[in-house]
């Protein structure tokens, strides 16, 4: 009797055959590595892909100085242990100017440590195909990305220009200063990447599971302190919270939860029941209506 | 503090939305009862296309259907409330609203517009392929089409079938869907009327007859108050069939269709230094195994299947969708491009194609324009191009036409630079499709499926009406650095190809003579 793949194997598939299209119709990609469970399934299967040969491109990780110090740590063992090339940007005119998340509006920092970052980064090494983990069901405006998504000179996004896809057929000739933005995880969900993560036995950082950690409350999201960077009122004193995260970025933009799911199995368990969505957590997609796609329109992964 | 957003939203819990919403507490405890499903999947997925217009209500049933069976997060269902409730109607929920797109939408337009949006009924795991109907519906629904195993067009119940509806299920037809559910919606509005109900499906079945669908199904439902949508309406006990969920629930997806000859276009060849030489690709249709001959049409050799590699282990088959490495007994010399098949059918080597084209840019068709033709994993120069005709969706017959633009459906003579692999649409869908390309922008002008493939006098030559660049030609100047070697012949191909294409641009039809190829000419 056969077995019928499940939705998990479909999707698996889909990925490694976007994944091989793009290393075969770019000429120099990179994978974008942000560290979290979608970059953690993003280059699960890359070595998937290219099995037995290592991927062939780079990692990229914009580093913007405000990662919680469990996130390098991890990326650094990652890369190590799996043998591969990483290559580490940070925007050295921002870190100058000491453009910071917590003296500076999300916009404003994103844009420069983040969106600035990646595009100097992009420039620099003259890649012409980023792969990325964002997923079509994150947020409105991702409903209509394509897998293979472009970008004019200077890192434009504009709705207008971006191609049609049909059937498996992806199209990656690129016109004169194009380049592209590569989802292999678009059709994934946030409960898809943490079923696979637990059904593939991966390794993710362990911010994501319970544990007591030093935090404060800010209009009712509850931030974590990484270090000593962030001034309290007289006062206020940390205090010890049982929390994870449910999606990392740089603290203090991105909030934790109360919870007691400690090991992947709970979270799991945690995630498929979730009520709200995953970016509530995201405190720089509130900024203003319509902020991610602005974000993108500037060049935001 | 000035780096922190002020937005503070409280977790809520589950019950709230269960209470409200009996269907999710029986998707939910399945779910949990299932302890042969560890991971709590659904059971396999199913790409649906939802077409018809804004007016027929649509964003509302497919709001609808989020809300009534997935598993909606709580602060999107709190939206659709507040809204509600800052209209001064609680009760009246605005279900559209969970289709909150793009900001540029709104205000400048997407092209070629597809949402795509993802639920698990607790059952199986839906991706709903959204499409407009109302403006330059075509290419939109084309485009939709391509991915979608089944489709679910809509229409409003006081205004029953119209030209729109036929032409849609045309298009349907055309892309290869074969499995349409008509959602006949706003009942509520004619009284749950049975009359009314079975005179629209009397004209649907008719309409659809003539189309071929493997399965053409009327379902009667109220978006508006979830009457058939994910439980039977008790409005319209008359109504004997499935709900819609219920029905798409049960529709076979794409995994479940593994019949059809072997077919594996190679992506790329992986190697791990020693005597690994993997061919990587994905199974485009049949199934394979350890052990079965496969065939390159491209080379006319075949070889044993040996390993079926993945990172996972070796495999001992597999089937259509699976993607995998296969390591054969002999090496055939191949690159990216060719295709894998059974030995016992195998497609085409065609250095033409009759096919129908769905014109997608917003430039017309132009003869003398240098094109590309992408197929799965190749890249090939056309030569020349012409339209013949266009089909008429009203008829689906076609007439005569020597142009082509936006949203037109043509039916175009194609000759290609080189030869390539291809099978009839009608057989083999994945190897019976293309994209022409912008030679020079790389811009996707339109989507094709291949009616028929031709090979051309003796399969080697090029067609009479095609200047033929030979090797020796090529060899003496443009690639007089290039040697055997696949790097080389690789870049041999890439030179003859920007050749053929700078010639179709000059309104000469150029082919060119392979590096590898055997033919005594």
């Amino acid at each position: 009797m056969t077995v019928l793949p499940s939705h998990l194997d479909f999707l698996e598939s889909e990925s490694i055959h976007i994944f091989r299209e793009a290393a075969a119709q770019f000429r120099k990609p990179v994978l974008l590595y942000s560290i979290g469970k979608d970059s953690t399934v993003l280059l699960h299967l890359a070595r998937k892909a290219f099995w037995p040969q290592k991927p062939p491109f780079p990692l990229l990780h914009i580093d913007t100085g405000w990662k919680p110090r469990e996130m390098i740590a991890f990326r650094d063992r990652t890369v190590r242990e799996l043998g591969l090339e990483l290559i580490v940007h940070t925007n050295a005119k921002g870190l100058a100017d000491n453009i910071n998340p917590i003296d500076h509006a999300p916009s404003l920092y994103t844009n420069v440590m983040k969106t600035l970052a990646l595009k100097q980064a992009l420039d620099a090494n003259a890649f012409d195909g980023a792969i990325g983990g964002a997923r079509r069901d994150e947020e409105a405006s991702r409903a209509k990305e394509r897998v293979f998504s472009f970008r004019a000179p200077g890192h434009r996004w504009d709705p207008r220009q971006q191609r049609p896809e049909m059937w498996r057929l992806l199209n990656g000739r690129l016109g004169t200063g194009e380049t592209a933005r590569i989802f292999p995880l678009s059709n994934w969900t946030e409960r898809d990447v943490w079923r696979y993560i637990l059904r593939e036995q991966l390794d993710v950082v362990p911010l994501y599971f319970a544990a007591e950690r030093p935090t404060i409350e800010r209009s009712g999201q509850i931030i974590v302190l990484d270090d000593g960077r962030m001034p309290l009122p007289p006062g206020e004193e940390p205090r010890m919270r049982r929390v994870r995260f449910r999606t990392l970025g740089c603290w203090p933009l991105t909030a934790a939860i109360p919870s007691s799911a400690a090991d992947i199995e709970s979270v799991v368990a945690e995630t498929l029941a979730a009520r709200s969505s995953e970016r509530e957590g995201r405190l720089i997609d509130h900024d203003q209506a319509g902020a991610m796609e602005r974000k993108k329109q500037e060049g935001y992964f | 503090m000035s780096g922190l957003a002020q937005t503070a939203r409280p977790e809520t819990g589950a019950t709230q939305a269960r209470r409200e919403n009996p269907h999710l507490a029986i998707a939910g405890g399945a779910a949990l009862a299932s302890k042969s499903r560890p991971l709590h999947e659904p059971g396999g997925i199913v790409h649906i296309l939802t077409c018809g217009s804004v007016d027929d209500g649509k964003s509302t049933l497919i709001g609808r259907l989020l809300w009534d069976a997935s598993d909606l997060p709580e602060d999107q269902r709190e939206m659709v409330r507040r809204a509600a409730r800052a209209k001064g109607d609680p009760d009246r929920l605005d279900y559209s609203l969970l289709l909150d797109g793009l900001v540029a939408e709104r205000e400048q337009g997407i092209t070629i517009d597809v949402a795509w949006r993802y639920l698990d009924t607790g059952k199986r795991r839906l991706v709903l392929i959204d499409s407009p109907g109302h403006d330059q519906y075509t290419r939109n629904m084309a485009s939709g089409a391509s991915h979608a195993d089944a489709a679910v067009m809509l229409i409003d119940a006081r205004h029953g079938l119209k030209p729109q509806t036929r032409r849609h299920a045309a298009i349907l037809q055309l892309m290869g869907v074969s499995r349409v559910v008509l959602a006949v919606n706003k009942m509520d509005l004619v009284d749950w009327s049975e009359t009314r109900f079975r005179e629209i499906e009397r004209d649907f079945v008719a309409a659809a007859a003539g189309l071929g669908f493997v399965e053409a199904l009327a379902i009667p439902v109220s978006a508006r108050h979830g009457d058939n949508i994910a439980a039977p309406s008790k409005k319209m006990l008359w109504h004997a069939g499935p709900s819609l969920v219920d029905h798409l629930e049960g529709v076979p997806g794409r995994q479940s269709s593994s019949g059809g000859a072997f077919r594996m276009p190679v992506q790329t060849v992986l190697r791990d230094g020693q005597d690994f030489r993997g061919l990587a690709g994905t199974v485009a249709s049949g199934t394979v195994h350890v052990g079965d001959e496969v065939a390159d049409v491209t080379a006319g050799r075949s070889a044993r299947v040996v390993r079926i590699a993945t990172m996972d282990g070796d495999l001992g088959e597999a089937a259509k969708g699976k993607a995998v490495a296969l390591v054969l007994d002999t090496d055939l010399d191949v690159a990216r491009g060719a295709v894998l098949a059974a030995p016992d059918a195998l497609p085409v080597m065609a250095r033409s194609l009759e096919a129908r084209l769905v014109w997608l840019a917003e430039r017309p068709f132009e003869a003398g324009h240098g094109l590309m033709l992408r197929t799965a994993t190749d890249l090939v120069p056309v030569a020349a191009i012409e339209i013949t005709a266009h089909v008429d969706l009203d008829t689906l017959s076609l007439k005569p036409a020597s142009k082509c633009s936006t949203n037109d459906i043509a039916a175009a003579s194609i000759t290609l630079g080189r030869a390539a692999a291809f099978d009839p649409f009608s057989e083999q869908a994945e190897t019976g499709t293309f994209l022409l390309v912008d030679y020079l922008t790389g811009a996707t002008l339109a989507a094709g499926i291949v009616v028929a493939a031709g090979t051309g006098a003796d399969g080697a030559a090029a067609p009479q009406t095609c200047f033929w660049l030979t090797r020796d030609m090529l060899e003496r100047g443009l690639c007089s650095d290039l040697g055997r070697c696949e790097a080389d012949a690789r870049e041999y191909r890439r030179r003859a190809s920007e050749v053929v294409c700078l010639l179709a641009a000059a309104g000469v039809a150029a082919a060119f003579e392979d590096p590898k190829s055997t033919a005594v000419n």
